[in-house]
């Protein structure tokens, strides 16, 4: 079982990388408002007959 | 008595605490090491405060506070600042001569931090009183500004290792918001490191015998060490810097044997990876922070969330308000900070929007919705002259307001201050079972070496696995967490029912009452006279009649005139030349007739013809005449609030004996107590019979709960086991009740007793399983029975059971404010 | 009023287009070698008209033409609508596509051909592969590129799938892909024995997981809430499913090989990691599905939302087939039977088809100007033969799994086995049969879209790519 020398060190390296972005997104805010985002893609009206943007 | 000068050599002092100058009780052996020898304390308390102190080199905080005038020190950094009145005006509350603020403390872990806090901030000169939070980490200070300043008292808690900084809604924010995410961020670090960790553990434990390669065992082990050492290091960090406070302040809380824990089995599976050979733990490690980690968020959140009466209050307030600078010549807005506001300033509050301070309705027809923070679920009119309150939204139509009342004044300041207050005090059950935690650990701990003694000489290899199964299996953090999540979280729920609970002790007492004793009449009405009757003794018609009165009345600010106006349909009669008699009634013309409304000989000066008779009753009428005669007498009287018989109804169904003792007059306090089916009710007594009686009361075990106004009958509500007062609005501010019914609906006292059974139940359950967990897992572990995994599971399942009861107190069938929260939160959206 | 350009509308147009015919194509080649299964006669003695060679044809057509352009198309549609930014860079999109095209091109000539690697769901060679790599390379390129340049502060939940979808099969198609080349044509693994086997199922069930799974719930937090018209129904539900998708996902990959060579503790640890796949699966279902709670009504006159929403019962469906077949005692009577069809098929087609046709039927009037599109009746009609045809699909090849599974281990009392294979084979023909109709059903929804399709960009109007809104 040689390969679980490349996929060991590898599952810690995503690991880590995983973790890197969650604290990345933690910090950033991503997750403070965990309602609005859901509500703010149906104010986005893609329907056509709608050229203008809304203000 | 300055304990400086103790150290000065006040030899014939020898008796006083070195620390807070308290008199040592006799057979005292507490004692501290000042300089070169040993001071005595009177209490654990002050040795620990006055050890910290010195551990931390601050041994100058006692020779600085004996010079009186207070040595100046070198400004190291912006305290200052937070002595500018302009700067303070957004947070001091002027309370006498004295100032009062509220301070969010930093860096709070325990009671004992709390505890060690408050007698910081209490130990300053100038500072009349002082009291902190454990559930919120808010500090009330109040002190004398004439002795103190604020940077002082803020610079005193930074001295010991907290930060203290003014408390207001947008930074409270920040801090929780800051709070949450670095709890998270830890969380998922520990998280993912437990799951990888688990990854390469289980192996180890699926294989058979020489299944699993040697070299392949050893790369596994070295992999999880890698993804332990972050966990260990960054999401493990609180406890550590936890215990090394408690061991500093010498008060061992439950981070102490945790940490302990956590150290060992991570020391020992390092030392193996290294040697190569003897047991890991790292997937218990891991496992046993992230769970422990789990359980503090929940702890965090039904914090929070119990904190919501405060935090939902306060984020209600907006950043901004919408000033109209030139008000009523141009109604062009600007945008102003909601903290620069001043009395007088008018404001432009548009639909949806919430109203940034107290204030009157200038222009504008519409409604808002005070449940948040009235528990008034209905929209409630607003016309010009309404009242307004800070944290209400406006639901229908703009509305321009001149401000009356902003910052710490308002309504809105008043309930967070009267619910901060109660939870700064400590119940009973919490200290009872903080006190029993703090002897648990020790128990621990030494139980936790006497088991390492006895393996190291059985059987070296399970030192290590059972040192730390019991110093994590039978951590007592369920104890500790027991009462105070289920009191925090009642707390909060009991804001959103409309009654803010002002002293810590209210909901367990409410809990046991078993007699309630109504002051007054006017609990159990309104209070305010209202239209009863209209007799008609002429030839215009009832509704005639009520139109001139209401003319003739339209600007009186008596009690009856308003009735009357109020009673009125709305004809809008107009009439003119008014003519007051004081203690007789008005006279003026409608339609160019003279009409009298008044007493009955002030009427018939001008109203020829006979008088009607009359029936005699406690009642007040008020005659109406013109110059032809007698038109009218209108009955006015005082009536029983709508909902009294249901809440009346619902008390006694839960066994509870209802009382009225008032200083009325016999014929209303007996007709309310008919009407009520009150079986206990007297007239006419004087507060010290009021007093006597609850004495009495209380004398055959009975529980009594006292329901007044809440400022008159300081004594009467002082004897009684439990006080509530149904006020509101800007009478809030001085009341001095346990509770306040700040929704006016008295079925919320039956509600509240409801609740606080439920909250006492789901303490009593919550200590009885701490209690009875760890009785039973501690001989488990200390015979090497458990695992430290399985260890860390139960530890932490035991903190769940517990958090998790604790927030079946907010699930309730009565949807009142969540209903009406639900369309003022999508008009935020 | 500040102008911030268009939205590009291009790429995402040609995608979609292609989708819709790759779609067919895809399962066109799979009628015809299930056909082939039934009437062995129907490869016409060509080679390149064989089972064997056809097969690779069917899935690569499938997942990555079909599937591949499907998530193509979405992606790049959501990340500039939830970003309010336009594309990262243009000419490297319209690479993607072009070089995606050849891509999929290449493999409908190179694998009739008998030019494959060998590994399932990674058949193609080694030029193909590199050309593969460069396209997914300028992918990742343009969509963390528009990310990065957004207009919102919060990133939408769809693009964290997306994302981590790009990501990973970047790094996935990276391990198991590499090779030495001898020839032109011809490559060895780079692993040797269960080596390979182990990367090549690590990496097989991680396409499962990040191609077909984590990407396809990209779209669906993005089209079930826009056709519903509501938000969905736990967004902090949707942020824990993605995390702990993604991180399940990646070490439940031995289960593929129970009762192998691969050492039984390897096996043993894939089956608990797939137990465990089972609670984020299906908390990520009940949140699709619970987005509709209070608006049941929706589904009775929406074919589109039916359509998403019956692909996420069959995502839920094959969410718990997949653990429950993982556990070794079931894998012992499931593997290698007609059974694993039939799980796959309800997830690709169940699942996977579904959730992109409901998705094309949504996108397709919006990209071109369109309100709706030319015939809601016959969405309707493609709904029902779709649900019947895979109904149909995975019912027969279930009981054919299980019969096989049972014929094959009985044995009589003296020890040798009570049937021979022929026998199972004969016993399963009427299923197979059953099978055939359900995938012509299947394909024959697959004609009704296309028709739709054609006839509502033939009547559509003036199809301006849309301004980028202006950020709230």
């Amino acid at each position: 079982m040689d390969i679980l020398y490349l996929l060991v060190p590898l599952s810690v390296a995503l690991v880590f990388l995983i973790g890197a972005v969650l604290w990345f997104a933690l910090h950033s805010g991503q997750f403070d408002d965990l309602e609005g985002p859901a509500l703010k893609i149906l104010a986005d009206d893609d329907r056509a007959g709608k050229s203008e943007p809304r203000l | 008595m300055n304990p400086a000068d103790l150290i000065r050599g006040g030899r014939e002092a020898a008796d006083l605490c070195f620390h807070c100058g308290e008199r040592v009780p006799p057979g005292t052996r507490y004692a501290v090491r000042a300089g070169d020898r040993w001071e005595p304390v009177c209490c654990a308390g002050c040795e620990a405060v006055a050890s910290a102190i010195f551990q931390r080199g601050l041994a100058d905080y006692y020779r600085l506070r004996e010079s009186a005038g207070g040595a100046p020190q070198p400004e190291s950094d912006d305290l200052k600042l937070y002595d500018d009145p302009a700067v303070q005006r957004a947070f001091v509350r002027r309370d006498g001569d004295g100032r009062e603020a509220q301070l969010l403390l930093e860096g709070i872990r325990c009671p004992a931090c709390a505890w060690l806090n408050e007698q910081v901030l209490a130990g300053q000169p100038g500072v009349l009183g002082a009291s902190v939070n454990t559930a919120t980490h808010v500090a009330t200070v109040r002190w004398d500004p004439a002795r103190a300043r604020l940077s002082d008292i803020l610079r005193a808690v930074r001295e010991i290792g907290y930060r203290a900084s003014p408390f207001d809604p947008a930074h409270a924010r920040a801090v929780q918001r800051a709070e949450r995410r670095s709890a998270l961020a830890r969380i998922c670090v520990a998280g993912l490191g437990a799951m990888q960790v688990m990854m390469y553990a289980v192996p180890a434990y699926l294989a058979g015998e020489g299944e699993l390669a040697a070299d392949i065992a050893v790369l596994m082990r070295w992999a999880s060490l890698a993804l332990t050492l972050p966990v260990v290091c960054y999401s493990a960090w609180p406890f550590f810097a936890g215990a090394w406070r408690d061991l500093c302040t010498g008060r061992p809380g439950m981070d102490v044997p945790v940490a302990l824990g956590i150290a060992v089995a991570f020391g020992a599976s390092v030392a193996a990876t290294l040697r190569g050979e003897g047991e890991v733990y790292f997937d218990s490690v891991t496992m046993f922070v992230f769970l422990l980690l789990v359980g503090r968020y929940f702890e965090i959140l039904a914090r929070q969330r119990a904190g919501r009466a405060l935090r939902h209050l306060a984020r209600l307030v907006p950043e901004f308000a919408n000033r109209l600078r030139d008000f009523p010549r141009s109604l062009e807005p600007e945008r102003v900070a909601a903290a620069a506001l001043e009395a007088g300033d008018v404001v432009l509050v548009r639909p949806g929007e919430t109203f940034p301070a107290d204030g009157l309705v200038a222009q504008g027809f519409g409604a808002a919705s005070e449940a948040l923070v009235s528990g008034e679920a209905r929209p409630v009119a607003k016309s010009p002259g309404s009242a307004v309150i800070a944290g209400s939204s406006n639901l229908s139509s703009p509305l321009i307001v001149r401000i009356t009342r902003v910052g710490p004044e308002t309504l809105l300041s008043s309930i967070l201050r009267l619910a901060d207050r109660a939870a700064a005090q400590r119940p009973r059950l919490i200290r009872l079972a903080d006190r029993t935690a703090s002897w648990f650990i020790g128990l621990v701990i030494a139980l936790a070496a006497i088991a390492a003694w006895f393996w190291a000489g059985e059987d070296p290899a399970r030192v290590v696995p059972t040192v730390v199964a019991v110093l994590v299996a039978t951590c007592p953090c369920a104890l500790s967490l027991s009462a105070p999540i289920a009191l925090t979280v009642a707390v909060g729920e009991f804001a959103r029912g409309g009654v803010v609970v002002a002293r810590g002790g209210a909901v367990e007492t409410l809990a046991k009452t078993s007699d309630v004793v109504f002051d007054k009449t006017g609990t159990l009405t309104h209070g305010e006279l209202r239209l009863k009757e209209v007799l008609t003794h002429g030839a215009a018609g009832r509704e005639r009649c009520l139109a001139v009165a209401a003319a003739i009345e339209a600007a009186s600010e008596h009690p009856i005139g308003k009735a009357l106006v109020a009673a009125e349909a709305g004809t809008a009669l107009r009439a003119a030349e008014f003519r007051n008699v004081p203690g007789a009634g008005m006279e003026a013309l409608v339609e160019g007739s003279r009409y009298r409304i008044g007493t009955l000989p002030f009427v018939r000066e001008i109203s020829p013809g006979p008088v009607p008779r009359r029936e005699p009753g406690q009642d007040t009428v008020v005659w109406l005449g013109g110059e032809s005669g007698l038109l009218a007498s209108f009955r006015l009287g005082d009536e029983l609030r709508r909902e009294a018989e249901e809440a009346l109804a619902l008390l006694r169904s839960l066994g509870v004996r209802v009382h009225l003792l008032s200083g009325d007059g016999e014929n209303a306090v007996r007709e309310i107590a008919w009407r009520l089916d009150i079986p206990f009710a007297e007239a006419g007594a004087t507060p010290q019979r009021k007093r006597q009686l609850v004495a009495e009361l209380q004398k055959e075990g009975r529980i009594v709960a006292m329901v007044g106004d809440g400022i008159n009958d300081a004594p009467v509500l002082a004897q009684a086991d439990v006080s509530l007062a149904m006020i509101g609005g800007a009478r809030l501010a001085q009341q001095r009740a346990d509770a306040v019914i700040v929704s006016q609906d008295l079925r919320d006292l039956p509600r509240a007793v409801v609740h606080a059974r439920r909250a006492l139940r789901i303490v009593r359950q919550n200590i009885a399983w701490a209690f009875v967990y760890n009785l039973l897992v501690l001989p488990l572990a200390l015979a090497g029975a458990l695992t430290p995994w399985a260890a860390a599971l139960g530890m932490s399942a035991s903190s769940l059971v517990v958090g998790l009861n604790a927030l079946r107190l907010e699930r309730r069938p009565r949807r009142k404010t969540t209903a009406s929260a639900a369309p003022a939160r999508l008009a935020a959206t | 009023m500040q102008n911030n350009g268009t939205y590009n509308y291009t790429v995402v147009r040609q995608f979609t287009v292609m989708t819709v015919v790759w779609g067919l194509v895809g399962m066109l080649v799979g009628v015809l070698i299930a056909a082939q299964l039934i009437w062995p006669e129907l490869n016409f003695d060509t080679p390149w008209l064989t089972y064997g060679r056809l097969r690779p044809l069917h899935t690569n057509a499938v997942i990555f033409a079909f599937g591949g352009s499907a998530l193509f198309a979405t992606s790049y549609y959501v990340v500039q609508r939830t970003c309010q930014v336009r594309l990262f860079s243009d000419g490297l999109a319209a690479f993607t596509f072009w070089g995606w095209q050849a891509v999929i091109v290449l493999a409908a000539l190179t694998l009739p051909m008998g030019i494959t690697s060998g590994k399932e769901y990674a058949e193609l060679e080694w030029p193909i592969d590199i050309l593969i790599t460069l396209v997914w390379v300028s992918y990742a390129i343009v969509f963390f590129g528009t990310i990065a340049r957004r207009k919102t502060q919060h990133i939408y939940v769809a693009n964290w799938f997306f994302g981590a979808y790009i990501l990973t099969i970047a790094l996935l198609h990276l391990v198991n892909s590499a090779a030495v080349p001898v020839t032109f044509w011809k490559s060895y693994s780079a692993y040797a024995g269960v080596q390979d086997a182990m990367v090549q199922w690590w990496y097989g069930h991680n396409a499962v997981g990040f191609f077909l799974t984590a990407g396809f719930l990209g779209m669906m937090y993005y089209f079930i809430p826009k056709q519903a018209g509501r938000p969905i129904y736990s967004y902090r539900l949707s942020v824990v499913h993605f995390w702990a998708l993604i991180f399940t996902y990646m070490w439940a990959g031995p289960h593929h090989l129970h009762y192998t060579a691969l050492p039984d503790w390897t096996q043993s640890l894939g089956m608990v990691f797939s137990l465990i796949l089972l609670a984020p699966s299906w908390g990520g279902m009940i949140n699709g599905i619970m987005t509709l709670s209070g608006a049941w009504h929706k589904l009775r006159t929406d074919p589109i939302l039916k359509f998403l929403i019956v692909s996420l019962s069959f995502y839920g469906m094959s969410t718990f087939e997949g653990p429950m077949m993982s556990i070794k005692t079931v894998n012992a009577l499931s593997h290698y039977t007609d059974w694993t069809i039939g799980h796959v098929h309800s997830g690709a087609l169940g699942w996977v088809a579904m959730v992109s046709i409901g998705c094309l039927y949504s996108l397709i009037p919006r990209l071109y100007g369109r309100t709706s599109m030319w015939s809601t009746r016959l969405i309707d009609w493609h709904f029902w033969t779709t649900t019947i045809g895979i109904v149909l699909y995975i019912a027969a090849m279930w009981i054919a799994g299980v019969m096989q599974g049972l014929m094959w281990r009985s044995t009589n009392p003296d020890g040798t086995l009570t049937y021979t294979f022929v026998e199972a084979l004969q016993a399963t023909h009427p299923f197979y049969i059953v099978r055939l109709c359900g995938g012509a059903l299947v394909l024959a929804g697959m004609f009704l879209m296309i028709y739709n399709v054609r006839r509502t960009l033939q009547e559509r109007g003036a199809h301006i790519d849309q301004p980028v809104m202006a950020p709230a």
